[in-house]
């Protein structure tokens, strides 16, 4: 009996032992239905505020009265990372606080790993007031199932009354109106402004190409004879150095075939599923030429952003694509400090056939992929929108752009100017580092960054210029907008696209390593078919048409 | 065993007399029982999520039944042969090569005489357990670039530079080597431990048999240390199948998949990084019972062979 009995617990310990860690997340029912009570109560109040609001005091200015907290959840730009462990500790977040009277209690997810930690904050269902994510592409089903998963609250009526700032600037710009709502006409969140578009796109070594003679490449056949001659002349052992995902997703070259962004694009208002596009095999028949004649660095699949400066940086490759102001300009400031006559030029979106102009460019729809959003579980919905609202004009959108007056910048014949705290910081600070410090308009965030903000940052001329030769007239035709599918179409869309993702970014590697040959490709397709790529493309589609009739 | 036979009180009385005689060894494996309860079992509960459409925001009481849909998906997903061969194999060889190692390890420490020189060994060969996995993956990744460390050894042996976790078919030996590299200090106590443990008097009767270095561990040494050798098997087959995501997601890339990707890196991918909670803990609860299975037939197959066993 005794014996059974152990026999019997140590067999279900061992069970025990190799199920538990796996199985960790629990239950959380009766947290979340008091939180959607709580939820439910709070946007009864806020109606009952707005009565009161709108009856009594009508002008509201910052700062709020004392007593309002707000939890903030957002992911640490590097920027500010540099040197702060929070937003708080920053310069920025601290004149925010004070501006707007709201007392923020910032929560950041540890480095790197924001997407994990952000759906185990879903999971455990305790969320903060504010989230700050890529609501578009980075919560599966999109906002319009983050409204009604119960995450996030529709913010139509909040934006009415407690937004002047963003409301008055979204009624003079009806195009990035039609990007933050869903299809049913709900805002979601506060969005990214960006001024700059066209921030990413491909440079190569300008000395070399005076050293050898060399035009700016313009178009595939270019680029193969000047990273050949980059090769043979200079010894590079990686003439084009860039990270695969990269290389695939927004580089000048998969634009040149018309395949950038590794998903949907837009032609002639058809979407259209990218990698199994002719244009896509035309690439990887190209990519897998450079890297089997060993232009294209031979770590592509391993190789990170790091890396990759200090190859340009030293000579060890001649050519890459990247973000304007963290990469080219990056990678030319550490080139200059190894050899003086260091420097990098941008190159535009080359042609496949000769005479033929490019169609595809990286670009956006003017809205960047972060936003803020206010949560089903916060309180003090007011303090919550004044505080987001606050970075849309006047002061605040200068203390986004610019940081403190007198400190960070000045006032130079009535337009703000970056001081030396930024440009030639006392601390030894580097440039990104102080702008982070001051201002957070030089990453994504609730705010307008401005255009003029962002020139003040480009140091050299080679990068000022740069925007100007990425650019491709009618680009941003062939970007997928932001687009809301409905629940049964979102889940229906992840399950399929979740086996797809995984398929393409491993053949297309194989694809351009050559262990998988070209003659391949129909098999690919096929599969990717079997895996359901036309009702994937169907669901896009529809939610297309119905972002067109916005 | 036989038990005594006649009067036998009832298992609720004998426990209450125990528990009024011994309560402050009650007391004392409480906290124990506590965690257990509240880390390993409680959340088992939520396993029932495998056969739903959770949403976190709808809690478990509102998510619909689906049965076993998503066990089915899993199935027939065109991964699920390759993620149960990579998890396998990666497991099958960890065990293989991963598992003599810290023995023969201490076994040869255990031949050492100069006690510096053991004690630096030991030191040398421990540290690699204390470093982070984020830092040990890091520096393997670092070497096995073009310009690595790996390179340079194989450079140096006549071979020609590539970068290393491209290759699927390096794959494997790089995760079992850097693996064995960790460990393998760490791993070599508990043998050390029962080495000490062996009865001297065996080992001068053996010399004085005509024993010399390699009978005395063949005949002695070894079978010292068999039961503690069995144990440890037991518990390593038990987790064959559950290889954690963490060092595979730190090495891996999509050029290695085929290698690479592995049961919980799958579950890591769908569940962390696509929210499709309900698929991934059905996959990870498949795991478990195949775990859980494989540790039975091993503990079965020990007891009846060496005797050894866990229960």
């Amino acid at each position: 009996m005794k014996k059974r009995m152990t026999k019997l617990l140590s067999l279900f310990t061992a069970t025990m032992m190799v199920t538990s860690a796996l199985t960790g997340c629990g239950s959380k029912e009766e947290e979340t239905q008091t939180a959607q009570t709580s939820a439910n109560e709070s946007s009864a109040s806020v109606e009952s505020t707005s009565e009161a609001a709108s009856e009594g005091v009508e002008e509201f200015s910052y700062p709020m009265e004392s007593g309002h907290t707000v939890v903030y959840w957002m992911e640490l730009n590097s920027a500010a990372s540099a040197n702060f462990l929070s937003m708080d500790e920053t310069e920025f977040g601290k004149a925010l606080q004070e501006q707007t009277g709201i007392e923020i209690e910032y929560q950041h997810p540890a480095s790197g790993q924001a997407k994990e930690q952000f759906n185990l904050m879903l999971a455990d269902g305790n969320l903060p007031d504010i989230i700050e994510w890529k609501w578009l592409t980075d919560y599966t089903g999109g906002p319009a199932k983050a409204i009604e998963d119960g995450v996030v609250i529709p913010l139509n009526d909040i934006i009415e009354e407690y937004c002047p700032n963003l409301k008055a600037y979204l009624e003079e710009h009806p195009d990035i109106d039609k990007e933050i709502k869903t299809d049913d006409g709900q805002y979601y969140m506060f969005p990214t402004i960006n001024g700059t578009r066209e921030s990413f796109g491909g440079y190569i070594r300008e000395d070399w190409l005076k050293e050898l003679n060399l035009e700016i490449p313009a178009s595939m056949d270019d680029w193969y004879h000047v990273l050949t001659v980059f090769k043979n002349e200079k010894g590079t052992e990686a003439p084009l150095s860039i990270a695969w995902s990269a290389l695939i997703t927004n580089s000048p070259w998969a634009y040149a075939y018309g395949v950038g962004g590794k998903s949907f694009v837009v032609e002639e208002d058809t979407v259209v599923y990218a990698p199994i596009s002719d244009g896509y095999k035309e690439f990887l028949t190209t990519l897998n030429k450079w890297y089997e004649e060993g232009l294209l660095d031979p770590e592509l699949a391993t190789i990170k952003n790091t890396q990759v400066t200090a190859k340009i940086a030293t000579g060890l490759s001649g050519a890459s694509a990247g973000y304007l102001a963290s990469a080219m300009q990056v990678q030319i400031t550490a080139g200059i400090a190894e050899a003086p006559e260091f420097s990098l030029v941008a190159t535009p979106v080359p042609e496949v056939t000769e005479g033929v102009a490019p169609e595809y460019a990286n670009t956006t729809r003017g809205i960047g992929a972060i936003g803020a959003a206010i949560t089903t579980q916060c309180e003090d919905i007011e303090a919550a929108a004044r505080l987001l609202d606050y970075c849309y004009a006047g002061d605040g959108l200068m203390l986004f752009n610019y940081g403190i007056e007198g400190v960070s910048y000045e006032m130079v014949d009535g337009n703000p100017v970056y001081t030396d705290e930024i440009f030639n910081n006392p601390d030894g600070l580097e440039q990104s580092a102080a702008l982070g410090k001051y201002q957070r308009a030089s990453y994504n965030g609730p705010g307008i960054q401005l255009a003029d903000r962002y020139k003040q940052t480009l140091l050299y001329e080679n990068t000022q210029n740069a925007r100007e030769t990425w650019q491709v007239e009618g680009a941003v035709d062939h970007v997928l907008p932001a687009l809301t599918l409905t629940t049964e179409e979102s889940s229906e869309y992840a399950t399929i696209m979740n086996e797809i993702t995984t398929y393409v970014d491993e053949w297309t590697l194989k694809f351009v390593m050559g262990t998988e040959s070209l003659d391949n490709w129909d098999t690919y397709v096929q599969t990717i078919q079997q895996f359901g790529i036309t009702r994937a493309t169907e669901i896009q589609q529809a939610a297309y048409d119905r972002y067109l009739v916005r | 065993m036989h038990r005594k036979k006649g009067y036998q009180e009832s298992f609720s009385k004998r426990l209450k007399t125990d528990l009024r005689r011994n309560w402050s060894l009650y007391l004392l494996v409480l906290p124990v029982l506590l965690f257990y309860i509240a880390f390993k079992y409680k959340p088992m509960y939520g396993a029932l999520i495998a056969f739903m459409d959770y949403t976190p925001t709808k809690g478990m009481a509102n998510s619909e039944w689906v049965g076993l849909k998503h066990f089915s998906r899993f199935f027939s997903s065109p991964y699920f042969w390759r993620l149960l061969k990579n998890t396998f194999l990666l497991s099958f060889y960890n065990l293989l090569f991963g598992f003599p190692a810290p023995i023969i390890l201490a076994l040869l420490l255990n031949e050492v005489k100069n006690a510096k020189f053991k004690k630096f060994t030991q030191t040398v060969t421990y540290l690699p357990h204390f470093l982070s996995l984020v830092v040990i993956c890091g520096m393997v990744t670092d070497f096995s670039l073009i310009n690595g460390l790996f390179n340079s050894v194989i450079e140096f042996f006549g071979g020609t530079r590539t970068p290393l976790l491209q290759n699927p078919d390096y794959y494997r030996t790089i995760y079992v080597l850097s693996g064995i590299w960790k460990e393998v200090g760490w791993g070599s106590i508990i043998y050390l431990a029962a080495l000490s443990g062996i009865d001297t008097q065996l080992y001068e009767a053996a010399k004085i048999d005509g024993a010399g270095k390699w009978k005395q561990m063949i005949h002695v040494t070894l079978p010292g240390i068999t039961p503690q050798i069995v144990i440890l098997l037991i518990m390593k087959i038990g987790n064959l199948m559950s290889m954690g995501y963490e060092k595979t997601i730190l090495l891996y890339n999509p050029s290695i998949y085929e290698t690479a990707d592995i049961i919980s890196s799958y579950v890591y991918r769908s569940g962390l990084m696509n929210q499709e909670w309900g698929y991934s803990t059905a996959i990870g609860l498949f795991n478990s019972l195949v775990n859980c299975t494989l540790v039975v037939a091993a503990n079965y197959i020990s007891r009846k062979t060496t005797e050894n066993s866990l229960w």
